[in-house]
């Protein structure tokens, strides 16, 4: 690893947290000052206890406190340096101090005795992906400098030196061992009163969410909006056919062929939606983790085509299916699908049945069985097809699907394609289900009136669009008396719900045995991709046999298997029973952070406290929000159609909800855009502690996702988020909020906070049962 | 409106608008009540009739209004009254059928026949399987998986998944349409179009999940499909969940087409509806037997009747045409004048997941109407490095694509001479498909006077007993003198004996069809044994496992002709 690259990568920065590793790992720093010519190494200014005082924040970063003059809280950066004297020292420390990535291996004159243990999370950083990784920053050297002081002075500030080398040895994912992870795609958050257990009291019913009621000018003006649109739309198609045919072609029969897609289905596309296309399938690159680096694009003909001007921009990522945060490409997880990319290669080149049928299967299958508590289990190797294809395979006609409202559309996908009779009911209404059962029972089929052979009801764990949690203890009361199947799918669930993260029975505390058919998918918690299906050993032969992606569907690539086994192991710590370890395979060799599951514990303690805290907050705050506290996806609800897309822009560029005589600073300041994009960087260590104007990349969900009305940011938290980009994005919304007047809310029990209110007492959100005043 | 008073001098009527005053005090402090109830004086004044009319009306919108629309079965003619105690018996007496029927032995059997691969796919994998050895872990010769161009031994590739495991991780974790479209999904979907030749090009997660999300993207209900019907099962699951009216041809039968597409046009005439979407959908190289379609004739019916061509290229993709293009390649056709081609990554690419090629306005459309497109996470951006890696090995070495077609050659000039076996792949095929020939369908290599004995003489190998031709044994379907179970079960011995000697086959697992009385007639839906040709092997050792096919099947077959 030559220097000039280890010298390019200053925010991936590794941080060893338990009092022992850093010991262990910090004979460089031990070392170093006995090399002449070298100034002690940042290890070592931190353990000698460092920093003595008096640097005004304005040093740190002198364009961000300009900009942010009205948060910077000056308390977060107590700390102060003597600016000449660290500014050399950082420069040479960074060459060899272990904090960053690059400085793990290569040239620089401390590596050789530091210890293996350093290294053995990710022995393989490759850094030319490193680099891209981070090359938004390599271009600033000068800027980064600054950052590294601001890092200097933030790890000071937390009351010296031993507060920043006394972390717990869970604070940082798999550090404790010298794994590199990078801040950018896992967040550091070594606080550990910043967790909480996501659980639900056993046997009692899941009360529903309180959701509060717009007002009646909120949703007249709505409609309105919506009418003013589609009235908009029809003229523009009215007078657009006659003025410019041309570009209505595709859109009328022409040569005898009827139109690809008629200008009715598709005018909620062309007239509605085209109007904020920005906002949707925005392109990313790098690794969708805590923060995406997205493809900066521009339109010049109202987003009928887009053109990539070749910058990007790293945004804090609050809309990605990474709750457990293991979209990661370094780390323990990813080392063992590197090396099952060596053994196996990136295909099995056929179906299960069709000779497709690898040993990782029959490992991962095992696994996955023994994670949700189930006999046994069969992979799928995409999320959707594994309801499409299952429904099929266990539901004919003569069966009856009972299925929620609100109900995945592979649900519906597969429904259709078994020949079943499916009846839906209201989303969570539980009165409503025992109605229906009672009705479909009595009566038996339609016509005939014999009665049904089967009845399966298919929920959802976790509804993707409401945030609301399935009441499962109510349902089980019902299966008890009705006796109808029951298929849960845990897309959302798994791995982000419960304790343990085994989904919904573990949060609610039932056992998954009293379930027929657990269902899931790899592509949310894991990090992977493809789904299972969990079940008891007949009915998973069964399916085996039957279901069409397992007949005639590619497998499961195996480096995603292995993804699934490394992730899956480390939340169930499959190292501490004998039994769980020899479901491994013998090859697949995690860090003993990963294996004790103390690490999964952690990034479990973390999404829940995020989740609450972001849920609570947004609610005191004066929004409406929806769904349970505990879920990770926390739907905002926007209303206006024309809010969607200011919204989703606003937060993308924070320069857009500035008040103009801020703006102006910005602008006018001699900064390139890159440089004001770094100041703000949600990667960079400088704005671990401070509060910063990140970008923020959202979801806005409308129509036809959700009801007309009811158009909604969709946030999805992760554990890799740290405490502080929640407080950034509760800061977000609340000054985009109050701009686009979206606070429709009351604010629940006890009334509306302000934001630093809100952060200030997050702990207090946090344990708040939600019904009594606070 | 009930309201509206009525000037009358009866008591009964003065008690009446004591009671209806207040009412109408209130109904007064409604803004715009002075017009509507001017406006229902004049119109009573005028013309009683209306107004009773007008009232009608009203109540019956607001019946329809109030009325749930799920109600389903209640509102129903059939529903049957009962009271809460008959329900509750009704429930206690419901004893419903188990989730599914436990495997029979047989199903247990074939559930045990797969083999599983141990470490890693490549052309000479080690594989294990119960009933072998007792799982003992042999290696064998691949003729089974879909490694045609022999990319699962590349290096180069297995090199950039890695880098691109270091820059993207493993998951995507969002749908295209949020944050999951990585400048990888965008470069392989510019790769693809280019080395196809088409405008633009769209990724799935999951090849079957492709079609089977196509069809019903631009085929809705009322739109008319005509489809060959040997199509694979991943085609029909696409048809039927479109809904739209489905017309069969037989299997790559271009006259039965053309008669189809006539009966198509004569319905359409009578109806005479508006311009209905039409569709013909077929495959380039069949999945269930291995023909190739003609794809020129095709192409001129398409346009002579005014149909749209969606082409599942899942298996000619990559392996046929000069340079791998597929059947566009083949015939010499540019492949924009296909309207849909549909493709895989997972079968010679040795990515993953599925693509339609085709115009900027196809692949837009599907961007939000492609259901497994839309609600399905993005595909790993690791298999969409590994399949873009994949079309620049395949644009940079052509000459696998002569070596396939050689291969090819070599397997079938073995097999080809085998009496008691139908091979129904076209002779360009990498998917050669074996069937028990059928004792009415006469070998080119047989003597005639041979077949005529063999024809009326029962049961297989040495067995043979002879029956007099009137009673032709016609046990079997699909114009087969054997049963599906006794044809698989032949085969199977084939695939095991096979297996003993080293060569690794597999016979083909298949489900039900959407329609057996129309699809499974045919010759097509005949059980067989798949081989896949790879260009890993020589052509010597194509030759050495195509005899031991030929020894095996002599073996288990006998003098079957």
């Amino acid at each position: 690893m030559p220097e000039s690259h280890s010298r390019e990568a200053p925010d991936s920065f590794t941080v060893s947290s338990s009092n022992k590793s850093q010991v262990d790992s910090f004979p460089t720093a031990a070392s170093s000052p006995q090399q002449p010519g070298r100034s002690p190494s940042l290890a070592a200014i931190i353990k000698k206890g460092l920093p003595t005082v008096r640097v005004s924040p304005s040093e740190v970063d002198p364009f961000a406190t300009k900009i942010y003059s009205v948060q910077a809280d000056a308390n977060t950066m107590t700390a102060s340096v003597d600016s000449a004297y660290i500014h050399r020292d950082l420069l040479a420390s960074e060459l060899d101090h272990p904090w960053s990535v690059s400085g793990s291996e290569g040239s620089s004159p401390g590596v050789e005795s530091q210890p293996p243990s350093m290294t053995t999370g990710s022995t393989s950083a490759s850094i030319e992906s490193l680099e891209s990784l981070q090359d938004l920053h390599n271009k600033n050297v000068q800027l980064r400098n600054e950052k590294l002081y601001a890092q200097l002075s933030s790890l000071a500030g937390k009351g010296g030196a031993p507060s920043a080398t006394a972390q717990p040895p869970t604070s940082h994912g798999s550090s404790a061992d010298g794994a590199v992870l990078l801040h950018s795609e896992f967040g550091y958050c070594p606080n550990q009163a910043f967790r909480y257990t996501s659980e639900h009291r056993q046997g009692a019913s899941l009360p529903h969410p309180i959701e509060e009621e717009p007002s009646y000018f909120t949703v007249l003006t709505t409609y309105i909006s919506y009418i003013f649109l589609i009235v908009i739309g029809h003229m523009r198609d009215y007078t657009g056919k006659r003025l410019f045919p041309k570009s209505y072609r595709h859109l009328v029969e022409r040569d005898g062929y009827a139109a690809l897609n008629s200008d009715f289905d598709s005018f909620y596309t062309r007239r509605l939606k085209a109007r904020m296309d920005d906002c949707f399938s925005r392109p990313v690159t790098g690794v969708c983790g805590r923060t995406v680096v997205t493809l900066d694009r521009v339109s010049d003909d109202y987003y009928q085509s887009f053109r990539l001007t070749g910058e990007k921009t790293r945004a804090l990522n609050i809309s990605a299916y990474n709750y457990l945060g293991f979209a990661q490409s370094h780390g323990g997880c990813a080392d063992a699908v590197e090396e099952c990319l060596k053994r196996y290669g990136v295909s099995s080149y056929g179906s299960r049945l069709g000779v497709g049928s690898l040993d990782l299967h029959a490992q991962a299958e095992k696994l996955v069985a023994r994670f949700v508590g189930k006999e046994d289990a069969c992979i799928i190797s995409m999320g959707f097809a594994t309801n499409s294809t299952t429904i099929p395979a266990i539901a004919s006609p003569g069966t009856l699907i009972i299925s929620d409202e609100y109900n995945h559309s592979s649900i519906r996908f597969g429904a259709r394609l078994s020949g079943a009779h499916i009846r839906q009911y209201k989303h969570n209404d539980m009165e409503k289900l025992e109605a229906l059962l009672r009705e479909c029972i009595s009566q038996g089929m339609p016509r005939t009136h014999r009665p049904w052979k089967k009845i399966l009801l298919i929920v959802e764990g976790l509804y993707s669009m409401e945030g609301t949690l399935v009441n499962l203890p109510e349902v089980m009361r019902l299966k008890e008396k009705y006796k109808f199947h029951l298929y849960i799918d845990e897309a959302h669930s798994i791995g982000a719900i419960g304790p343990n993260g085994r989904g919904v029975c573990d949060y609610f505390g039932i056992d998954p045995k009293r379930v027929e058919i657990l269902m899931g998918t790899f592509t949310k918690s894991f990090g992977a991709a493809g789904g299972y299906i969990a079940g008891d050993k007949a009915l998973i032969d069964r399916i085996r046999l039957t279901n069409h992606a397992n007949v005639y569907a590619e497998t499961l690539a195996p480096p995603v298997l292995t993804q699934i086994i490394a992730s899956m192991a480390s939340i169930m710590g499959a190292g501490n029973v004998q039994e769980e370890k020899s479901l491994l395979p013998s090859w697949v060799q995690l860090p003993a952070p990963l294996m004790d599951g103390s690490e999964g514990r952690e990034r479990l303690r973390r999404l829940a406290f995020n989740a609450r805290y972001l849920s609570s907050g947004l609610r005191k705050l004066g929004f409406i929000v929806y769904g349970h506290r505990d879920s990770p996806i926390v739907p905002l609800l926007i209303f206006h159609p024309a809010k969607m897309p200011l919204f989703s822009r606003m937060m993308l560029d924070r320069q857009q909800s500035l008040p103009p005589s801020e703006r102006i600073v910005a602008e006018e300041s001699d900064l390139t855009s890159e440089q004001l994009k770094a100041i703000n960087d949600p990667a960079s260590v400088a704005n671990m502690d401070r509060p910063a104007r990140p970008p923020i990349v959202v979801v806005v969900v409308a129509y036809p996702a959700t009801p007309l009305i009811s158009s909604r940011v969709r946030f999805c938290v992760s554990a890799a988020h740290t405490k502080k980009d929640i407080d950034d994005v509760l800061r977000a919304c609340d000054e985009v909020g109050s701009l686009l007047k979206m606070k429709y809310g009351s604010g629940g029990p006890g009334g509306r906070w302000n934001v630093e209110q809100v952060i200030e007492r997050c702990l207090d959100l946090v344990a708040w049962n939600g019904e009594d005043p606070i | 409106m009930e309201a509206s008073p009525n000037p009358s001098s009866s008591p009964l009527a003065s008690a009446l608008s004591h009671l209806v005053d207040p009412l109408l005090h209130h109904f007064q402090r409604i803004p715009g009540s002075a017009i509507i109830l001017r406006y229902v004086r004049s119109s009573y004044q005028d013309d009683p009739i209306r107004s009773l009319l007008e009232l009608f009306l009203f109540v019956f919108a607001l019946r329809t209004l109030l009325q749930s629309r799920t109600r389903g079965n209640q509102s129903g003619s059939n529903f049957v009254k009962l009271s809460e105690k008959e329900i509750d018996e009704l429930v206690s007496e419901f004893t419903p059928d188990p989730l599914c029927a436990p495997l029979t032995p047989a199903e247990s059997r074939e559930l045990a026949s797969v083999p599983t691969i141990i470490g890693g796919v490549s052309s000479r994998p080690k594989i294990s399987l119960p009933t072998h050895h007792a799982g003992k872990p042999i290696q064998v010769t691949n003729l089974a998986s879909y490694n045609f161009t022999n990319l699962a031994g590349s290096d180069s590739i297995k090199e950039k998944a890695i880098l691109a495991l270091r820059k993207y991780g493993v998951g995507s974790c969002s749908p295209p349409g949020f944050y999951g479209t990585i400048d990888v999904h965008v470069q392989l979907e510019e790769d693809i179009a280019r080395f196809i030749g088409t405008d633009s090009c769209i990724i799935y997660s999951q090849a079957f999940s492709t079609i089977s999300s196509v069809i019903p993207a631009f085929s809705k209900r009322g739109d008319i499909i005509v489809a060959d019907r040997g199509v694979n099962f991943a085609i029909q699951k696409g048809i039927q969940i479109s809904r739209s009216t489905v017309y069969w041809y037989d299997h790559n039968d271009m006259d039965s087409l053309e008669a189809v597409l006539e009966t198509v046009k004569r319905d359409e005439k009578r109806r005479r509806g508006p311009l209905t979407r039409r569709f013909i959908v077929t495959e380039g190289i069949f999945e269930s037997d291995g023909a190739i379609v003609d794809l020129p004739k095709v192409q001129e019916l398409k346009r002579k009747y005014k149909f749209r061509l969606i082409l599942d290229e899942s298996i000619s993709f990559g392996t046929i045409g000069a340079t791998g293009r597929g059947l566009t390649e083949l015939y010499g056709i540019p492949a924009k004048e296909v309207d849909m081609i549909v493709g895989s990554m997972a079968n010679t690419l040795g990515g993953g997941g599925g693509f339609c090629a085709g115009s900027e306005e196809v692949a837009f459309h599907q961007r939000i109407n492609g259901t497994a497109f839309v609600f399905s996470a993005a595909l790993p951006a690791m298999l969409a490095v590994a399949s873009s890696a994949a079309i620049g090995t395949m644009i940079s070495e052509p000459s696998m694509f002569t070596t396939l077609q050689e291969n090819v050659k070599a397997l079938r000039s073995v097999l080809d001479h085998v009496e008691s076996l139908r091979i129904s792949s076209d002779p360009r095929s990498p998917l050669v498909h074996i069937q028990i020939r059928s004792k009415s369908e006469r070998h080119p290599d047989t003597p005639l006077e041979k077949f005529e004995r063999g024809k009326s003489s029962l049961g297989v190998g040495d067995v043979s007993l002879a029956v007099r031709p009137q009673q032709r044994p016609m046990v079997g379907s699909m114009g087969h003198d054997l049963g599906v179970d006794e044809q698989n079960r032949l085969l199977q011995s084939i695939v095991d004996d096979c297996l003993e000697h080293g060569v690794l086959l597999l016979r083909t697992k298949r489900l039900g069809s959407i329609n057996p009385k129309l699809l499974e007639t045919g010759p097509e839906a005949r059980p067989n044994i798949r081989v896949a040709v790879s260009t890993a092997f020589t052509k010597k050792e194509i030759e050495k496992a195509a005899n031991i096919i030929k020894a095996s099947t002599i073996r288990m077959l006998g003098k079957r002709r």
